[in-house]
């Protein structure tokens, strides 16, 4: 779901990163105030996680590759504004490291990832837990994973409208809403379903993890 | 035949040149191409998608297309140059980068991932782990004063 360098406009990027910094400066005090010695082992393990998940790509039909994020695993278990650092530290290290995903794409990626999947899949979780918690689980997972695709479609698919020449041909991303909403999105609705199982199965684990270790 | 005949046969064969210019000719000589490969981590190809090439700085593209059934873009510089490769999948996967060719429009060069993908795993992770680390060390110190 990494949007690379080049596909995105500045009159995108620009106040994506405005945004974005802002957004990080904030979600750094609520951590400084929240983080503690005893969460914090647990969160390099699953940002760790996140990141590994990120690198292994899964084949899906058509040709093209997906991965699971661990973002729901993350905010379900540690929160959104914890769940969106981690998330921004894995792309930014992603991007800046290893050029996967661009740097001009990072306050994007990391909006629609870390941010809106991260809280997505809390709202999800707290919302639909006190009914059933496996399926509510489930349903942030997979939600963490969908929205940001809904998202990442819509950024990429207006870039033909909002960068252009003077004939109409597209700047930056060339493909207009109508090929990048199904394009992007279908796929990472299967991708969802094992990010719905990853998140139910990690946030047991470490729910165990923890009680046993207290 | 009449004068009359002979010229309108004449002026019928006249017309009939223009029509020349839609008689699509074509040549075949062998040449040295740039062959650039594109796939994912998983080695799947990166088939039938849209790419652009452009001279380094300029607005209109020196070849446009579509990858092959390989994943392969073939495309012949023209001169020394910086050029820019831009491919793109509808699903948003793509790649931006430049290579470079010499006098004799050879491949000179062009960028190269820093890192292998697999090193990249345990560098990250190296990355990830080092830093909580340090706040760790940072939490017990507040902790502390």
């Amino acid at each position: 779901m990494h949007i690379p360098d080049g596909f995105i406009s500045p009159q995108t990027y620009l106040p994506a990163y405005a945004a974005a910094v802002g957004l990080w400066a904030y979600a750094a005090r609520r951590v400084k105030r929240e983080l503690d010695a005893d969460t914090l082992p647990f969160l390099a393990a699953y940002t760790a996680l996140s990141f590994v998940l990120m690198m292994v790509a899964l084949p899906l039909p058509g040709g093209t590759t997906a991965h699971a994020a661990g973002i729901g695993l993350l905010a379900v278990s540690f929160g959104g504004w914890m769940a969106f650092l981690a998330v921004s530290l894995v792309l930014a290290m992603q991007a800046l490291l290893f050029g996967d995903g661009g740097v001009t794409a990072l306050p994007i990626n990391a909006l629609a990832m870390g941010l809106v999947g991260g809280f997505a899949a809390l709202t999800a979780w707290k919302t639909f837990g006190r009914w059933n918690q496996t399926l509510a689980l489930f349903f942030a997972g997979w939600l963490s994973i969908a929205l940001p695709a809904l998202l990442v479609a819509l950024v990429l698919g207006v870039q033909p409208l909002i960068a252009h020449d003077a004939q109409g041909a597209p700047l930056f991303f060339p493909f207009g809403l109508s090929v990048t909403l199904p394009a992007v999105v279908l796929p990472h609705l299967l991708v969802g379903l094992a990010e719905g199982v990853l998140t139910v199965l990690g946030y047991r684990y470490l729910t165990r993890l923890r009680a046993r270790l207290a | 035949m009449s004068i009359a005949i002979r010229m309108l046969l004449i002026a019928t064969l006249a017309s009939a040149w223009p029509a020349l210019a839609h008689d699509l000719q074509y040549t075949v000589v062998g040449g040295q191409a740039v062959v650039i490969k594109l796939f994912y981590a998983d080695d799947t190809p990166f088939t039938f998608e849209a790419y652009e090439i452009y001279r380094d700085g300029e607005q209109l593209p020196y070849q446009v297309g579509r990858s092959d059934s390989q994943g392969r873009i073939a495309f012949l510089p023209d001169r020394a140059a910086d050029w820019r490769i831009k491919a793109f999948s509808e699903d948003g996967h793509g790649l931006d980068f430049k290579l470079s060719t010499d006098a004799a429009a050879q491949l000179a060069g062009s960028d190269k991932p820093a890192f292998e993908r697999y090193s990249r795993i345990f560098i990250g992770l190296g990355f990830i782990l080092g830093l909580f680390g340090l706040l760790n060390l940072y939490l017990k110190r507040q902790q502390k004063s």
